[in-house]
């Protein structure tokens, strides 16, 4: 990079200015896709293809003056619709679809189902030595069965375990199937479970050009398979379906394409799905409707809106993807709120980038725009030839910029659906639209500061214009330095909320005030380096080497040169310094509130089942050693972190009254035993017990609720805490997520009957969780940002250095030799380096030291520190190669 | 022989054009010395080449009992600063220091203590007192090439090559600048050396050296200006102005 710009300095400034807009072309292009894609992306495999309109309720949350949130949880519509649909003239079928999660366990190939016919009859060996197949896919497993048939009883542990599977037969027996009692032998070494989504069969109707082979499931005990599961028809499947496990027999092979699912009887569906009592009871999911032959799927939808108003959502086309699954409006929401947060960042950089790209073009100029103004030239007719000038490198930039940023928004895009943020299945959509936004934005950009760099110097009287432009080193601005001293002073009280605000929110403050410091850097810089310098010139023992006194002269005098590249690199460091550290600082922080509060000695989750299925608590309770085991979930509520009233979604976790065994969020009120009905537990500073609350859900319903309990220990879990009772019917699949653990207990033997199941040793909270993706967004959005500062600053010193070639013969001819020209130009690298690194050291010192005392109690951030020493390294060589492979080329030739 | 600089067959080429033409001559110690001669003749080739500021494409440059090309550009830049003071026509003060900085800036490099009485009177001498803490772009442009001057001096070098140091001057500063090299010579038995285009300034120098196209053609001594424009104007008219022989 350094060589290129070097090869091109000849072009002057305006090669500065072309990889700036490159570099902004391609950040804003690439946070335009992303924010088009929070607002126009669809998943690409629908399952209800065969629907011509869906209808299904609002999942976002609508504020007015603000972004609609993505409610990730199902909110559901009443299933009396379906009957008034119907109706509708242009309807030909009108059908309720519910979606339930789903896990087919299988046996492997070969292997007989002991099991399934539901005779008692089971082997299970516990204990054992471990087996290396079932340990691999579990994690830390161990497994061991005996041969079919043989009884292998195995003291009281089996037991346990025997008891435990026949209370889960006496849920499921319920709705009719024939429950699985006894551990069953389908536990065979490669016990398999394949997770999916369950349905009601009328839904089939809707999936458009599924084979059907077979005949409908019709009584509780039916289930058709989609081909996707291999199993064949009429064998016996056991399935674990919202939770409940029994044991079906295949119907039907329905070929679609798309997830693996299974397809119930209406009845049994509406069941699983809790449908047909409970908070629930009556509702769909969605209704998905077939037009009536001569009516499009656009007039039926307007029929259907027109029937319905604005309380459902009709949606057609790839629209009908976000009905299909509530979380992907989520998503596209994060998607949309993402850049809101590190587009602010990346905006104020490109300005800064191409400002300056452009203000240092224009300046390597100033000689040619006097002599131009002394020959005749108005200021306007000034202004203009530059302004055409910086159009010129931006226009040139424009094209290969827009081309960089799709690139680099797909890369995004990956690394989102890496950490789990966006669904695979909802791929980034691409219009040219970015690209022309971008433009116009970096247009703009490069036209004002075009305007405002060469205000100066067209305005100036003709004479002095060319007297001014000789003499290089200008005077900065008293009104800049001061509004720069202002803003620095600005950001200190930005930095104070940690030390009263408790909770990940308070990371806003230093994040912003490190911001607001690096403007007021590069506002204040010019007088600050001439400050600081003219100290240090005056403080320089009176012989020190010469090179060493031009280089602090040099810098000294050309504080417009200096400063502009000093800031530019003070800010790479105070970026990367406060917003790594002040992550890694609230994640810490997380951390150890998290171990306070989480006694768990081991962690339950079962991703396969969509949740814990039913039993399985009852089947960890009877385990040796455990001494508590409480069930736990998270789910989205929307809360008003700063208190003005502005909402936005957080993750909230989900308790019982049976919490206390194994949660301690440092209780200050109340008790978390209350945790009954309509209840929650808060931060001690946010309210009391007793206070009544009003909540928005995850599927936006808004709910009252009791303050049963307060706490002091809100980073782990969050300032709010919902009872289980509060959330039930207000989230997707109903059931709990993971199970905490209390007690050395062998739980590796769960997984006989339940595999699949995902066991921890350590308990991470879902707050870290979201911390820690949330860095590793910064970290790569940080790396992209930081890669454009110093590339453009190392192209700015290059091309100022390369301009000094007559100033380097000048000194030359004045008796200095080659090596002190080199030894003057690397005690300038130096001082520059050293200063930036000061300076955006300094910026960051404090919000991080105010973070530190609020949130570990201590005046310094979390690590890792080496990023410190790391972050000034960078910053040394970027200098260093900038000026050193320039300058000595000038030496060579001075 | 008293010769502060010595040329011997001294020739410089770029490219196919010769700037120096076997050119040999000795600059008398005391003495002030005047090069003239058309445009293009090789007047600053040719000081460049006697105060080491350049080499010759061929032909020997002795300072100071040292012969310039067998040094390495160190030892040369070291050679130089000991005994040669370089005025330019565009003064050369660095604009990020002060005047008074840009006066001990060689003696600076060269590491060695500035003498200060010494500085205090050269200053006093042009007049410059009131403006050394001033940048070089607030002095006029006269005040500027005296400041330059003094730099040349501060260090007591054998010779002072200046060219065309009036070149950029109005009248008044001009005749100043050339009583100020005069009273060098005639006060302090400086050795100086300047090219310049003006028949009068070069009449207040001892010797005028005339150039014609790379060659050593004349040298006057005790020139009179009307001699000199004379002598030019003869020059000037050569048909084979810019040819080879
Ligand atoms: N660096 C260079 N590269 C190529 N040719 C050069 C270079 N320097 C000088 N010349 C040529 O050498 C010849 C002598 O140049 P020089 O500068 O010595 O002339 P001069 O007598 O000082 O003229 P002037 O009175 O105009 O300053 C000229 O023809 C000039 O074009
Ligand atoms: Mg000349």
């Amino acid at each position: 990079m350094i060589r290129t710009a070097l090869a091109m300095s000849g072009l002057g400034g305006l090669v500065v200015a072309f990889f700036a807009v490159f570099g902004g072309m391609a950040l804003v292009t690439g946070t335009g896709v992303i924010i088009e894609s929070g607002l126009r992306s669809s998943i690409t495999d629908q399952r209800l293809t065969g629907a011509d309109v869906l209808v299904s309720a609002p999942q976002s949350h609508w504020e007015p003056e603000s972004l609609p949130i993505g409610l990730p949880e199902r909110a559901v519509v009443p299933a009396k619709l379906i009957d008034d649909l119907t109706a509708l003239p242009g309807v030909a079928t009108a059908t309720g679809d519910v979606t339930f999660p789903t896990a087919l366990l299988s046996a492997a190939p070969g292997t007989t189902r002991a099991g399934a016919t539901g005779e008692t009859s089971g082997t299970r060996a516990a204990g054992g030595a471990p087996d290396t197949t079932s340990a691999a896919r579990t994690g830390r497993g161990t497994l061991e069965t005996g041969e079919h048939g043989a009884k292998t009883v195995n003291g009281a542990s089996d037991a346990t375990l025997a008891a435990a599977a026949s209370t889960s037969a006496a849920q499921t027996g319920e709705h009719g199937a024939k429950a699985v009692t006894g551990p069953s032998a389908s536990a065979a070494p490669t016990a398999k479970v394949v997770g999916g989504t369950g349905h009601g069969w009328a839904s089939v109707a809707l999936v458009r050009g599924a084979k059907v082979i077979g005949s409908a499931p019709r009584a509780a005990d039916e289930v058709a398979v989609s081909a996707a599961h291999a199993v064949r028809r009429g064998t016996d499947v056991e399935v674990v379906a919202a939770g409940k496990r029994a044991v079906y027999r295949v119907t039907a092979i329905v070929d679609t394409p798309g997830a693996p699912a299974l397809w119930f009887a209406d009845r049994t569906a509406a069941e699983l799905a809790g449908r047909t009592g409970g908070p629930r009871a009556g509702t769909v999911d969605l209704i998905g409707l077939r037009a009536a032959p001569g009516t499009g799927p656009g007039a039926l939808a307007e029929a259907v809106e027109r029937r319905l108003g604005d309380d459902y959502v009709v949606s057609t086309g790839s629209a009908k993807g976000d009905a299909e699954s509530p979380g992907t409006a989520a998503a596209r929401s994060m998607l949309i709120a993402l850049p809101t947060s590190i587009g602010g960042i990346s905006l104020l950089i490109v300005g800064f980038v191409v400002g300056g790209g452009i203000s240092l073009s224009i300046t390597r100029q100033r000689r040619e725009l006097a002599l131009l103004r002394a020959a005749g030239a108005t200021p306007r007719q000034v202004r203009g030839l530059v302004a055409v000038q910086g159009m010129t490198a931006a226009l040139a930039a424009l094209l290969p910029g827009a081309a960089a940023g799709y690139a680099l928004a797909g890369w995004f895009g990956e690394l989102l659906v890496h950490l789990g943020m966006l669904p695979e299945r909802m791929p980034l959509s691409y219009s040219p639209l970015p690209a022309v936004a971008a433009a116009l934005l970096l247009l703009g950009v490069v036209r004002v500061s075009a305007w405002a760099t060469s205000l100066p110097a067209s305005r100036m009287p003709a004479v002095s214009a060319v007297r001014e432009s000789a003499a290089e080193p200008r005077t900065p601005s008293s009104v800049r330095y001061r509004s720069g001293l202002l803003l620095i002073g600005a950001s200190l009280l930005l930095a104070t909320p940690p030390l009263y605000i408790r909770g990940e929110i308070a990371v806003v403050g230093p994040g912003t005030a490190a911001l607001v410091s690096v403007i007021g850097l590069a506002l204040a810089g010019p007088r600050l380096v001439q400050g600081a310098t003219g100290l240090l010139a005056r403080r320089l023992p009176a012989h020190v080497p010469a090179p060493l006194w031009l280089a602090v002269s040099n810098t000294r005098g050309y504080a417009l040169r200096t400063a502009g590249a000093i800031a530019a690199l003070g800010m790479a460091v105070t970026l990367t310094t406060s917003i790594s550290l002040s992550h890694t600082t609230v994640m810490r922080a997380t951390d150890e509130e998290t171990a306070e509060i989480l006694k768990a000695d081991a962690v339950v989750t079962a991703p396969a089942y969509g949740g814990i299925p039913d039993g399985l608590m009852d089947d960890v309770r009877r385990l040796p050693g455990v001494t508590a085991a409480v069930a736990t979930s998270t789910t989205t509520i929307l809360t008003s972190p700063f208190g003005d009233g502005g909402l936005q979604a957080q993750p909230a976790a989900v308790l019982g009254p049976d919490a206390g065994a194994v949660v301690d969020l440092g209780v200050t009120g109340g008790s978390l035993a209350d945790l009954k009905g309509a209840a929650v537990a808060v931060d001690d500073r946010s309210g009391d017990v007793g206070d009544r609350r009003t909540l928005v859900l995850g599927d936006g319903a808004e709910v009252k609720a009791r303050v049963v309990a307060t706490y002091s220990r809100v980073l782990g879990l969050g300032p709010v805490v919902l009872s289980r009772d509060l959330v039930a019917g207000h989230t997707t699949t109903g059931l709990d997520s993971t199970v905490l653990v209390r007690g050395d207990a062998p739980l590796d033997r769960l997984t006989g009957h339940w595999p699949g199941l995902g066991i921890a040793a350590d308990s991470d909270s879902p707050q870290a969780g979201r911390t820690s993706s949330q860095l590793w967004i910064n970290v790569a959005v940080l790396g992209v940002l930081l890669g454009y500062v110093l590339v453009s600053v190392a192209n700015r010193l290059v091309a100022t250095t390369a301009a000094r070639g007559p100033e380097l013969t000048a000194i030359k001819r004045l008796g200095a030799t080659p090596r002190q020209l080199t030894a003057m130009i690397r005690w300038e690298a130096l001082l520059i380096a050293l200063t930036a690194s000061l300076a955006g050291l300094a910026m960051s010192a404090v919000p991080l030291v105010l973070l530190g005392i609020g949130f570990l109690g201590r005046p310094w951030p979390a690590g890792p520190l080496w990023l410190v020493p790391a972050a000034v390294a960078v910053v040394c060589v970027v200098v260093w190669l900038a000026f050193d492979l320039t300058a000595r080329r000038l030496i060579r030739r001075a | 022989m008293n010769h502060v600089v010595t040329l011997t067959g001294v020739t410089k080429r770029y490219g196919e054009l010769t700037a120096l033409d076997d050119v040999s001559l000795g600059f008398p110690r005391g003495r002030f010395v005047a090069v003239m001669g058309p445009s293009g003749s090789g007047k600053s080739t040719l000081i460049q080449c006697a105060a080491a500021l350049d080499l010759p494409t061929s032909g020997s440059v002795v300072i100071g009992g040292v012969d310039v090309g067998t040094l390495n550009e160190t030892k040369r830049t070291i050679l130089r600063r000991e005994h040669i003071g370089f005025v330019f026509q565009s003064y050369n003060l660095l604009p990020a220091i002060s005047v008074e900085e840009n006066l001990t800036l060689s003696l600076r490099l060269a590491g060695k203590r500035p003498d200060r009485p010494w500085i205090t009177e050269l200053v006093e001498r042009v007049g410059l007192q009131d403006h050394l803490r001033r940048r070089p772009a607030e002095l006029s442009g006269g005040q500027q090439q005296r400041a330059a001057i003094v730099r040349a001096l501060a260090a007591r070098p054998d010779v002072i090559f200046a060219d065309e140091p009036t070149g950029a001057l109005d009248l008044r500063s001009a005749s100043q600048v050339l009583d100020l090299l005069r009273s060098l010579v005639d006060d302090l038995g400086q050795t100086v050396v300047m090219v310049t285009h003006d028949p009068a300034a070069a009449a207040r120098a001892h010797d005028a050296l005339v150039m014609a196209d790379g060659r050593l053609v004349d040298v006057l001594p005790e020139p009179t200006a009307d001699d000199l424009a004379a002598r030019l104007t003869g020059l000037a008219k050569r048909p084979a102005f810019g040819g080879a022989q």
